[in-house]
């Protein structure tokens, strides 16, 4: 019923043009890996300015990561995805989902200690912060992947795909 | 002559990935996602910062703490960082361009080719690395100087400036979008299909190939020379 509401699908298999779910990660991934830079400097050099400017990123990659999720899931769906990309594609969407998890835990664990401790953060919560970055960098190269080695949704691709010869 | 093959048998590898990079993932469109995060949320930041008066209720409601003064040190540390990023991501931009082997034969959307798309693409990643380094300067002398002592960190002009330049962010993203999506310039799939070249041998490596090979079965001559 819904579907002739829609716009037609143009050549990268969107109804929009082009991509936005590489747009929205923007603001993921920068403020995840800026948060994680200012905690790092404001823990060691103990200033608490870089502390607001850590748990504001926060917020707003936490709040960013569901749009992108949004966009991910509709553009993942026509992605159309060939043999040798469904694995990275699948793996992508397991990490996406359970990063979004994770960054809310992480961004309540640090409203908390902003509310008990202002301007000072334990040691606990940068070790948590490097991980954070290894998942968020992993996630990225696999993003990387999907778009500039399997070019899912590039016109190449997607008219590939189209006439059948792949699959 | 020698000297020639020597160099050039060791730099040809170097370029052999399928994306006509020296390695596997293209550099410029990373470095993109810190530019125009750091960008625009230090802009977003400082705009909520300025009409704070408003917003104190909806804080109270969601019972989080908050200084206006906390979200200018966001909108002034990530402008900061942007600018500093920006450096990185226009030299690799610049060094991606120069690598780039673009079709000939197709329009974009806007109605430019690729080399056109290029150019422009090229043009504006340099005038927006000055107006964010400028616009860097612009925030520091507000911040420290001009209106130290003043309740509004940054002045109007600033945060219309700072939406005028989103406008041009936008339309630079959408050249780069063409660059990958439309002309495949550095995409890997997209190469090999002009190529005539499935995409499903991507991930194929030496190994694959002998193993889906029906093994060789013969005299010593077949097997290694030396």
């Amino acid at each position: 019923m819904f579907e002739n509401l829609l716009p037609p699908l143009n050549n990268h298999n969107l109804p929009y043009p082009d991509t936005i779910h590489p747009i929205v990660v923007h603001f993921v991934i920068a403020m995840v890996l800026f948060a994680v830079v200012c905690d790092a400097i404001g823990y060691f050099t103990k200033n608490s300015r870089l502390h607001e400017a850590g748990w504001w990123n926060m917020v707003f990659a936490t709040i960013s990561i569901f749009i992108a999720i949004v966009f991910g899931q509709v553009e993942a769906g026509l992605a159309m995805p060939y043999a040798a990309a469904t694995g990275d594609l699948n793996l992508h969407t397991l990490i996406g989902w359970s990063l979004s998890g994770i960054l809310a835990a992480i961004t309540g664990w640090r409203y908390i200690i902003r509310l008990k401790s202002p301007g000072k953060l334990p040691a606990a919560y940068i070790g948590m912060n490097a991980v954070l970055t290894v998942i968020v960098l992993f996630q990225v190269y696999l993003g990387d992947r999907l778009v500039w080695v399997y070019g899912l949704h590039t016109e190449a691709v997607v008219e590939a795909a189209r006439s059948g010869l792949l699959k | 002559m020698e000297v020639f093959d020597i160099a050039m048998n060791t730099w040809t590898p170097l370029l052999l990935e399928g994306n006509g990079l020296p390695y596997r993932i293209p550099i410029h469109p990373n470095l993109v996602h810190l530019t125009l995060g750091l960008f625009i949320v230090a802009i977003a930041f400082d705009i909520v910062a300025a009409l704070y008066p408003l917003e104190k209720p909806i804080f109270k409601f969601l019972a989080i703490p908050v200084t206006s003064a906390g979200l200018y040190d966001v909108g002034w540390f990530n402008m900061v960082a942007a600018a500093v990023v920006t450096f990185f991501t226009v030299a690799a931009g610049f060094y991606e361009i120069l690598l780039a082997d673009p079709p000939d034969d197709i329009i974009s959307p806007w109605g430019l080719n690729a080399t056109d798309t290029m150019v422009w693409h090229g043009i504006g990643g340099v005038l927006l690395l000055a107006l964010i380094v400028g616009m860097t300067v612009w925030r520091g002398f507000q911040r420290y100087l001009w209106r130290e002592d003043r309740a509004r960190q940054v002045q109007w002009s600033y945060l219309g400036s700072g939406l005028l330049i989103f406008g041009l962010m936008f339309a630079q993203g959408t050249l780069g979008a063409h660059l990958g999506g439309d002309f495949g310039v550095h995409v890997t799939a997209d190469r090999l299909i002009w190529a005539g070249i499935s995409p499903n041998e991507i991930d194929k490596g030496p190994a694959d190939e002998v193993l889906t090979k029906s093994p060789t079965i013969g005299s010593r001559e077949k097997g290694p020379q030396d």
